[in-house]
C-alpha cells in the first residue's frame, strides 16, 4: 500500500507542475524551460518564508506569485526583447539557479522541525489516527483538484479563451485587437506559478529544500502531459487537465515500477525515453489520420 | 484504429496492475527482485574494493552469524568513489557483527543518481519491500529517508552526512530527531591545515574550489576560513555551479594560490583529474580530503577513510537490527582521528619531501598515481 | 476616411537586395467605398494592406484613419477598427476551439478579456442566427472544433467573425484565393452581402478580375507601387473585364512577364 501512496504523493505533486507545462507546451506551444528554475524557486521561497514564521498555507499563494513573476520575466525577455522562446527559458532558468541559492541561503535547507501544510497543530487536532497514513495524499489531492478546477474555470473565461487562441492562432489575437505578447506573458506567468506552487508543496512534503531538485522538471512535466493526453485522448469526456494529472501519476508509477523491478536509477532516464517513444508511436498510429487532417489547415 | 488505442490503455492498466501487485504480493516480489539487487550490489562491491578492505560479504570467519533474517535498503545519493566506499564499509561493518549478506541479510541497493525525486521513490520502494532498516548515504537522500519513514517508524542509519545538525537530522546536542542516526563525514579541518603547514612551511594562500549547490561544501568553506588564520593561511575560494565551470575556475585559481585543498565536494571531486592536471602544470600541490584522492594524484590528505566510516556505520546499524539499541537512542558519530595519507610519487614530481613526522604515522603511503578514481 | 500620404517603403534597405516597394505613394479611400485592388504579384497590393494594418512598418509617410494619425500605432491597436480576412482560411479562426468559442471570441473584440465567462449564454441564439445566415449548416455544429471544418466553412466563419463587432474597415486579403471556384463564389456573395448590410468601407485584394469588376464601387490596379488604374463611380460600373485584362497585359509585358 505504501508504494501506491508514495506514487500518488509524488504524482500529485508533479501534477501541479504538469498543469503549468500543459499551459505552455500544449496551449501556448511554447517550450518553456524556466520551470526547471521556478520549481525550486517555489521551494526556496517556501523554506525561507516558513523559517521566518509565515503560515505554511500562505506560502502556497506567495510561492505561486513568485513563480508567476519569474514567468513574466521569461515572457518579457521573449516578447519585448525578441529572444527565442527556448533561450528565454534557459536564461531565466540559469538566473534562477543563483537566485534560488540566494533566497534559500544555502543549497540545502531542512524544515523538518517546522510546521508545514502536511504537519501542523491544527491538522493533528483535526485528523483521526486511522486517516493519518493517507493524510498527505489527501491534502495533495485537494490541492491538485482545486488547481485543476481553477484552471478549467480560467480557461473558460474570456481571458482564458484569449490564451487558448494565442497558442492556436496568434494572428487571430491580433485581429481581436489584443497584444499577443501580453497574452503569452500572462500564460507563462500562470504556468510558472503552478511550477512554483508544485515546488512549494514538494519541499513541504519532503521537509527540505535542495537546490538540485529542479533538474529535469521540464522533462517530467512534458512526460506527464504527453502520457496523459495520449492515453486518454479517446475519452472525449475527459478534460485535458484531468489527463495531465493522470499522466503525472502514471509517469511516477512507471518510475516506481522500474525501481521495484530492480532497475538501476542510472537507467531510469532511458526508460523514460522508451516510455515516451512507445506512447507517442502507439497513439500516433491510432490518430495519424486525424492528425494530418488537423495539420493541413495550419 | 480503435484497437490500437485500447492496447495503449491496456498497457497502462497493466502497469497499474503490476503496481498493485507490488503491494499485495510483497513476499514473492521481494525474494525475486532482491536477489537481483543483491548480486548487483555485490559486483559493485567487488570492483570498488579499496586498499584496506577486501570484499565484504565473504569475510565472515570472525563473527558469529546473528539470529534472524534482515532486509536492509541502502539508498545512495550519487555514484561516487567515496560514497561507494561508504557502502562497502557499511556491509563489512554489518558482517563484522554477524549480519552477512547472502546468509541472513538481504540487501536492496538503489542509487538515486543525484535526483531528489528518485530518492523519495527509492525510499517508498524500500518501505514497500518491508526493509527492516534503511541506510542512507549522503545528506539529501538521508533527508528523503527521514521524511519517508516518519510514519512507518523504520529506522534510518545515515552516513556521509557532513552536518547532521544543519540538515535537521539531529538536534543541536547530537541526539537524533527520530528513529534516525548515523555517522558524519565532517572534515578534520584544523588537522588538514596543520598538515599543510608542515608540508609547505612557506605557503600563504590555499585555494579551495567548491560547488555552490552543495551544502556540505559551503559549511566546510566557512570552517576553513575561520581556522585558516590560526595557521597563517589565507583562503581563496572559487565557487562553481557545474562541472563545466571547473576548467576555467581551475585556470583562475592556480594563478592566485600556493596550493589547493579539496573538500568532499561531489562535483569537484569527480572532476579532480582536471584540477590535478592544471595544478601540476603550475607545480602547485593539491591536497585531498580522503584516501581515494591521494591515490589518484593529490599530494597528501589528513583524510577520512570512507570504508572505515562505513564500517562504523554498519556497526551502529547492527545494534539496531539486533534490537540492542534503538536508533533514537544513539547520537550520531564522527570519525575521531583523521589519518595521514601521502603520495610519494606526487611529492617527487613536485620536488617536495613529505616530512618524516607525517610519513611515520601515515595510515597509507602510495608510490604511484593510479589513473582512475576507483 | 483612410488616407495614405507620401508612403515610402523599401525592403532590405541598405543591402544588395534592396527593393523599392513604394515611392511617394498616396491614396485616399472615402467612407463607404468598396475598393477592389488588382495587380500582378509583387505589385504592392498585400504590402499596402500590411502597411494599413501595421503588420509591417513604413519608412516614411503617414497613415490616417478618420483624420487621426495611426502611423505609429501598434498593429493590435489598429485592429480595433479594422476587420481582416486572410487568404489562408486557418488565419481567421482557432482550430482547437469550438465554433461557439470562436464566435464568442470574435464577439468580445473591443471589450476587456477579463475573468467573465468566455461564452455569454444569452448570445448563443444570436451566434446561431449569424451562422445560419451563412447557409452552411454550421449552426448545428456549435460544439464542433473549427479544425475539422473545410477551408470554405472556416473562411465563411472568419468573415463572419471579423465583421461581428462594429468596425470601420474591412480588409480582404485575397480571401477567396485558396478556395475552390464554387466555394469562392459563395464566400464572395457572402462578402457582398455583409459589406452592404453593415455599410463597411472595404478594401479587397483579389486576383480574380471578374470579382474585381462585379463587386465594389471603386477599382484600383497596382503596379510597381503605383496605382496605374483608379476608377470609381459610374466610370467603374462601365469598366469591362476585357479592358482590365488589356491593361494588365500591357503592364505585364513592360515587366517582361
Amino acid at each position: 500500500m505504501s508504494i501506491v501512496l508514495g506514487v500518488m504523493e509524488e504524482g500529485l505533486i508533479y501534477a501541479i507542475m504538469a498543469l503549468g507545462v500543459y499551459i505552455t507546451y500544449k496551449i501556448l506551444d511554447f517550450p518553456d524551460l524556466s520551470v526547471d528554475g521556478t520549481f525550486p524557486l517555489g521551494a526556496a521561497v517556501t523554506v525561507m518564508l516558513i523559517l521566518k514564521g509565515v503560515n505554511p498555507f500562505l506560502t502556497l499563494f506567495l510561492a505561486f506569485l513568485t513563480g508567476a513573476f519569474a514567468g513574466c520575466i521569461t515572457g518579457i525577455i521573449h516578447v519585448k526583447f525578441k529572444v527565442r522562446d527556448l533561450l528565454s527559458g534557459i536564461i531565466v532558468m540559469t538566473a534562477l539557479y543563483s537566485l534560488n541559492l540566494r533566497i534559500a541561503g544555502k543549497a540545502n535547507v531542512p524544515i523538518f522541525s517546522q510546521e508545514t501544510i502536511f504537519e501542523n497543530a491544527w491538522l493533528e487536532s483535526m485528523v483521526s489516527e486511522a486517516l493519518e497514513p493517507y493524510l498527505v495524499a489527501l491534502i495533495l489531492l485537494v490541492i491538485v483538484v482545486v488547481c485543476k478546477i481553477l484552471l478549467d474555470l480560467y480557461l473558460n473565461t474570456r481571458s482564458g479563451f484569449l490564451l487558448r487562441a494565442a497558442g492556436d492562432n496568434d494572428v487571430l489575437v491580433t485581429s481581436l485587437a489584443k497584444d499577443k505578447g501580453m497574452v503569452k506573458i500572462l500564460g507563462l506567468a500562470i504556468a510558472n506559478g503552478f511550477a512554483s506552487l508544485a515546488g512549494c508543496v514538494y519541499c513541504q512534503q519532503k521537509g527540505f529544500f535542495e537546490i538540485s531538485t529542479g533538474t529535469g522538471t521540464m522533462v517530467i512535466g512534458l512526460a506527464s502531459v504527453i502520457i496523459g493526453m495520449k492515453l486518454l485522448k479517446r475519452f472525449n469526456s475527459v478534460k485535458a487537465t484531468t489527463a495531465v494529472i493522470t499522466g503525472s501519476v502514471v509517469y511516477k508509477a512507471c518510475v516506481s515500477i522500474a525501481i521495484a523491478m530492480g532497475m538501476a536509477a542510472s537507467d531510469l532516464k532511458l526508460i523514460t525515453a522508451v516510455l515516451f517513444l512507445v506512447i507517442l508511436v502507439v497513439s500516433n498510429r491510432t490518430e495519424g489520420k486525424v492528425k494530418i487532417a488537423g495539420k493541413k489547415g495550419k | 484504429m480503435k484497437k490500437r488505442n485500447v492496447k495503449a490503455v491496456i498497457l497502462a492498466t497493466m502497469a497499474m496492475a503490476v503496481l498493485a501487485g507490488c503491494s499485495s504480493s510483497k513476499n514473492t516480489e521481494t525474494t525475486t527482485t532482491s536477489s537481483e539487487a543483491t548480486s548487483s550490489a555485490e559486483s559493485k562491491a567487488e570492483d570498488g574494493s579499496s586498499a584496506e578492505s577486501s570484499s565484504a560479504g565473504e569475510d565472515t570467519g570472525v563473527a558469529e552469524i546473528a539470529d534472524g533474517d534482515f532486509t536492509v535498503g541502502i539508498g545512495q545519493f550519487a555514484e561516487h568513489g567515496s560514497l561507494d566506499n561508504c557502502r562497502i564499509g557499511f556491509l563489512q561493518g554489518l558482517a563484522d557483527e554477524g549480519i552477512v549478506e547472502g546468509k541472513n541479510l538481504t540487501v536492496l541497493y538503489e542509487n538515486a543518481q543525484a535526483d531528489g525525486g528518485t530518492a523519495s521513490q527509492i525510499m517508498d520502494n524500500f518501505l514497500a519491500k518491508k526493509a527492516d532498516l534503511i541506510c542512507a548515504i549522503a545528506t539529501p537522500i538521508a533527508q528523503s529517508a527521514y521524511s519517508a519513514v516518519k510514519k512507518d517508524g523504520v529506522p534510518v542509519i545515515y552516513t556521509a552526512v557532513t552536518d547532521p545538525v544543519a540538515a535537521e537530522l539531529a538536534n543541536a546536542d547530537g541526539t537524533p530527531v527520530g528513529e534516525i542516526t548515523g555517522t558524519s563525514d565532517k572534515l578534520p579541518v584544523t588537522q588538514q591545515l596543520e598538515m599543510i603547514r608542515k608540508v609547505l612551511p612557506d605557503a600563504k594562500t590555499i585555494g579551495i574550489m567548491y560547488s555552490t549547490s552543495e551544502i556540505n561544501s559551503v559549511s566546510a568553506i566557512e570552517e576553513y576560513k575561520e581556522a585558516a588564520g590560526d595557521y597563517g593561511f589565507e583562503i581563496v575560494e572559487s565557487g562553481i555551479s557545474s562541472t563545466a565551470d571547473i576548467p576555467l575556475a581551475a585556470d583562475n585559481l592556480v594563478e592566485k594560490v600556493d596550493c589547493i585543498t579539496n573538500l568532499t565536494d561531489n562535483t569537484v571531486v569527480s572532476s579532480l583529474p582536471v584540477i590535478l592536471d592544471k595544478a601540476g602544470k603550475k607545480n602547485i600541490p593539491v591536497f585531498g580530503s580522503e584516501v581515494e584522492q591521494v591515490k589518484i594524484g593529490c599530494l597528501a590528505a589528513m583524510g577520512l577513510d570512507y570504508v572505515s566510516l562505513g564500517e562504523q556505520t554498519g556497526k551502529m546499524a547492527a545494534q539496531v537490527l539486533k534490537g540492542e539499541k534503538k536508533a533514537s537512542e544513539m547520537n550520531f558519530e564522527v570519525i575521531k582521528e583523521a589519518a595521514f595519507y601521502g603520495n610519494t610519487k606526487v611529492a617527487e614530481n613536485l620536488g617536495i619531501t613529505l616530512p618524516d613526522e607525517l610519513t611515520e604515522s601515515a595510515a597509507g603511503l602510495f608510490d604511484e598515481i593510479s589513473s582512475t578514481t576507483k | 476616411m483612410l488616407e495614405l500620404s507620401h508612403i515610402h517603403k523599401y525592403y532590405n534597405a541598405g543591402t544588395v537586395n534592396e527593393m523599392c516597394l513604394f515611392q511617394d505613394f498616396s491614396l485616399t479611400i472615402q467612407d463607404g467605398e468598396f475598393v477592389s485592388v488588382v495587380g500582378s504579384n509583387g505589385s504592392g497590393k498585400t504590402s499596402m494592406l500590411n502597411l494599413i494594418c501595421g503588420s509591417i512598418p513604413l519608412d516614411s509617410g503617414s497613415i490616417r484613419i478618420g483624420g487621426k494619425d495611426i502611423t505609429n500605432m501598434p498593429e493590435f491597436k489598429r485592429q480595433r477598427k479594422i476587420g481582416r480576412v486572410y487568404q489562408n482560411p486557418a488565419m481567421g479562426t482557432c482550430p482547437s476551439m469550438t465554433i461557439l468559442e470562436n464566435m464568442s471570441l470574435a464577439d468580445n473584440k473591443g471589450k476587456p478579456f477579463d475573468l467573465r465567462p468566455g461564452t455569454n449564454r444569452q448570445r448563443v441564439d444570436f451566434y446561431r442566427e449569424q451562422l445560419k445566415s451563412l447557409g452552411l449548416g454550421l449552426e448545428d455544429k456549435m460544439d464542433v472544433k473549427v479544425g475539422v471544418l473545410s477551408g470554405g466553412q472556416r473562411q465563411a466563419m472568419a468573415l463572419l467573425m471579423s465583421t461581428m463587432t462594429p468596425i470601420e474597415f474591412l480588409i480582404l486579403d485575397e480571401h477567396t484565393a485558396a478556395l475552390d471556384p464554387k466555394t469562392a463564389e459563395i464566400i464572395m456573395q457572402l462578402t457582398g452581402k455583409i459589406v452592404e448590410e453593415k455599410h463597411l468601407t472595404t478594401i479587397m485584394v483579389t486576383h480574380n478580375l471578374r470579382y474585381a469588376v462585379e463587386y465594389g464601387n471603386r477599382l484600383l490596379m497596382m503596379h510597381q507601387g503605383h496605382a496605374v488604374m483608379d476608377r470609381a463611380g459610374a466610370e467603374k460600373t462601365n469598366t469591362q473585364i476585357d479592358e482590365i485584362l488589356e491593361k494588365f497585359n500591357e503592364i505585364s509585358i513592360e515587366c517582361g512577364n
